[in-house]
């Protein structure tokens, strides 16, 4: 999907264009990636896929120890809200929605376990789903998880490798189970009709990663309720519900917190919700204000980082590199938060129990006091 | 000028020097530092400093709060470089002012003066950006193995001469004039008097009370001219209104012992420190290791280290350790202070951080630590007892007055706080330093 023309300035005016402000947001998936495979390198992480995203003009950079420590915890974080909605306690057929997914790996990483039965869409600029199909069409490994990852869903379509379709001019692809969808975020809003593939039906599962925190407050509330107007409704024959995870910026009112709203937007980078979303609470009545009000929960990523990592787990990670920045990185760490919140109903016939809930079990994650 | 000072010149503006002079530069320090012990003697008057890791501008801006190496007598407690975009510069500079003011300016190894650490944490790629190959880095290293572990300040003044107010104006703890001594002076920012507190007042000083947002006159530039001017720790306890009256608490303003990181369960005196082989890479582990690793906590005894090297230690280790070396007060570095310092355990040890805006993310204040001088040859009476005070028996007179009692006794100590430097000013490189943030 184009670039909306009411972000393009006609003029070559100093200010930057519409375009252009949305090409540095683009280009922080860049940054993250790097980041990522920084942290694949140093050995927080296992993602063999994630290099393959990589394009060979990008130095491959090694970050410092602390900047390793929080893509892993938030990595670590997501993977751990996630497998808690696709493990228990229904077992069948769920969703996932990755808004601003760019090159994520999560999908891959994934469809390596075959039985697990899931739909996966992820939703991006064309500019930044092209480049991430181009890698797909490049790397054959990857190529081979969709189709293989799709035949174990739908064999009778085993006949016709790859087993997806692209359209390399838009930036789509298709497969049964993984979709790329080229959607500027800012169209999604209550009553905009759902892009193709989707199935409103299924438990679904929404991730934010540093995404929604560009948007204006108002574009990014709307998708919210898009969200919660066309998910989580209950339904007689199958239990669905829609739930969500963010990780972003928060506190943007002391010291640190002013030096990086300055340093960014040095960079043309702009947090635009943070000041409405600027503390765990406020993190909260977002999910119960926007619909997702089942349940909900924030912690900011070093709390996280003590409490939801078990101790052998933190005792190998703290082997890997020396952490000389043990002030800075709680002063980090402490300036970006996990918050998630869900919607689901019981279903109103009488042989359905809370076990066939797929978000019930969010509310086991320690939760931080505020 | 001689090519010293004209690379002292050159470096001051921020410019690398050339390879062949880094390589004499090096070689030189080392001549000197070889002479040193592990733990140097160091008279006050002196300016302590902790981590400046690259920060080159901000080190200039700590040398216009501080005064200019000469005419200021500077210790420096080490992490000289990684992080910030100009450890090179900035190490060369205090290493160049080494070999020039050898008695005017001490420099202790912090545990980023280290080949494994400068790899990670910048200086190395640093090196290799501005020299093409790894030879100034190997030349600094060498450098590194011969920095002094610590330094011990003697002949420290019991007090600080008050900074006069100008009209109009309030620290917010005012000393009674002529009743008490000032044991400790904060200088917020722009030059302006924050806090005084005479030995008398009771509690210790407290950072939270210190934050920026709580500095009174945080955005005013005040008369900081006139107050700047004052030659730092000269004449600190001249005005002797205290001294010679029985009935003020005399303080010797004993030895204060300089360290990177801390204290370290295999030492116990200063004297072991001294007998440690120094001149090697920092080990893994060890006393040597411990030094410039470890770090203050509220706990009891030892603890393991969260960084993975070197320990935790609690008041009860500090006071002991203290007590049993005539010391009045630890003064460290190594760890991000948002207030720029940071006295802990009842004022027997304090963390200076010299950073400001730390890795220009962190939106901290800086600060320096400046211990006046006691009048070398005057006579101290208490009780009718006279002592001569000066660095022969500085010793004696610390277990003489400190013996058994364990009452607060720290030498009179002025915080100066400062900011980081503007970015644009002074001509900065146009690269302009971008953190990273999780994005």
């Amino acid at each position: 999907m184009a670039i909306p023309t009411r972000f393009a300035t006609p003029s070559m005016a100093a200010p930057p264009s519409g375009a252009e402000k949305d090409r540095t947001v683009q280009q922080t998936d860049m940054d993250a990636l790097v980041s990522r495979c920084s942290a694949v390198q140093t050995g927080y992480l296992t993602d063999p896929y994630a290099e393959m995203f990589l394009d060979i003009s990008t130095p491959r950079d090694r970050r410092y120890p602390l900047i390793n420590r929080g893509t892993y915890i938030r990595t670590t974080a997501l993977d751990q809200i996630v497998e808690s909605f696709l493990s228990r306690p229904f077992q069948g057929k769920k969703q996932i929605i990755s808004l601003g997914a760019g090159s994520d790996t999560r999908f891959f990483r994934l469809a390596a376990d075959k039985s697990l039965r899931l739909l996966y869409h992820e939703f991006d600029f064309p500019q930044v789903t092209s480049r991430k199909i181009a890698a797909i069409q490049r790397h054959k490994e990857l190529a081979t998880i969709i189709s293989e990852y799709g035949q174990a869903d739908s064999p009778e379509d085993s006949t016709g490798l790859p087993g997806f379709q692209v359209d390399a001019r838009a930036g789509s692809l298709r497969s049964p189970c993984y979709y790329i969808h080229p959607i500027d975020l800012r169209t999604l809003k209550p009553g905009v009709p759902l892009p193709t593939g989707i199935d409103a039906s299924l438990p679904t599962l929404f991730i934010s990663e540093c995404c929604l925190i560009y948007l204006s407050p108002n574009d990014a509330d709307d998708i919210f309720r898009w969200i919660t107007s066309s998910f989580g409704q209950a339904s007689e024959s199958s239990p669905n519900g829609a739930g969500i995870v963010l990780y972003e910026p928060i506190g943007g009112d002391d010291s640190f917190g002013k030096v990086m709203i300055r340093n960014l937007s040095q960079r043309g980078i702009v947090l635009r919700t943070l000041q409405r979303y600027s503390t765990l609470e406020r993190q909260k009545e977002r999910m119960r204000a926007l619909g997702f009000n089942s349940g909900m929960g924030a912690c900011d990523v070093n709390f996280i980082h003590d409490e939801w990592i078990d101790a052998e787990e933190k005792e190998r990670i703290d082997k890997l590199e020396l952490l000389d920045e043990r002030e800075e990185w709680v002063l980090l760490a402490k300036h970006y938060c996990i918050a998630w919140g869900w919607v689901e109903r019981h279903p109103a016939s009488a042989s359905a129990s809370a076990g066939s809930l797929s978000f019930q079990n969010w509310s086991r994650f320690p939760i931080q006091r505020t | 000028m001689s090519d010293l000072d004209s690379a002292v010149e050159q470096l001051r503006q921020c410019r690398p020097i050339p390879e062949s002079q880094v390589r004499e530069i090096c070689f030189k320090a080392r001549e000197i530092l070889i002479e040193e012990a592990n733990v140097q003697i160091v008279d006050a008057p002196v300016t302590i400093c902790g981590d400046i890791h690259g920060q080159f501008h901000d080190l200039m801006e700590l040398f216009r709060v501080g005064g200019d190496c000469p005419d200021t007598n500077y210790l420096f407690m080490g992490d000289f470089v990684d992080r910030g975009f100009y450890s090179l510069e900035s190490f060369l500079l205090l290493l160049c002012l080494k070999v020039r003011y050898p008695d005017r300016i001490t420099l202790i190894r912090g545990n980023h003066e280290s080949r494994q650490i400068t790899t990670v944490y910048g200086f190395y790629d640093e090196c290799i950006r501005k020299y093409g190959s790894a030879n100034v880095w190997r030349y600094c290293c060498d450098v590194f193995d011969y920095l002094a572990l610590g330094a011990l300040v003697i002949g420290a003044g019991s007090s600080v001469q008050p900074t006069r107010l100008a009209d109009g104006e309030d620290a917010e703890t005012k000393v009674r004039e002529a009743e008490d001594e000032v044991e400790i002076e904060v200088i917020g920012l722009g030059g302006v008097v924050t806090r005084q507190m005479s030995r008398r007042d009771a509690g210790m000083i407290n950072s939270t009370n210190l934050t920026p947002s709580a500095l009174p006159h945080l955005s005013s530039s005040g008369p900081a001219g006139a107050l700047l001017t004052g030659v730092p720790g000269t004449g600190a306890s001249g005005n002797s209104r205290g001294i010679g009256n029985a009935n003020t608490p005399t303080n010797t303003g004993g030895a204060v012992l300089c360290v990177h990181g801390g204290l370290s369960p295999l030492i116990d005196s200063v004297d072991k420190i001294r007998l440690l082989d120094r001149k090697q890479e920092v080990p893994h582990d060890g006393a040597m290791c411990d030094l410039l690793w470890s770090d203050p906590e509220e706990i009891d005894g030892w603890g393991l280290s969260p960084r993975g090297a070197g320990f935790l230690f609690g008041a009860d280790i500090v006071k002991q350790f203290n007590h049993l070396n005539n010391l009045t007060l630890i003064a460290r570095a190594h760890q991000l202070v948002m207030e720029g310092f940071k006295e802990m355990f009842d004022s027997s040890i304090v963390t200076v951080w010299s950073a400001p805006n730390y890795c220009y993310r962190c939106g901290n204040v800086a600060a320096i630590l400046e211990l006046g001088e006691d009048n070398s040859n005057a006579v101290l009476r208490s009780g009718g007892e006279e002592v001569l005070f000066n660095r022969e028996n500085t010793r004696r007179l610390a277990s003489t007055y400190m013996g058994g009692s364990m009452k607060r006794g720290g030498p009179g100590r002025r915080y100066r706080v400062f900011e980081a430097a503007a970015q644009d000013s002074r001509g900065m490189p146009s690269k302009k330093p971008m953190p990273y943030y999780f994005l």
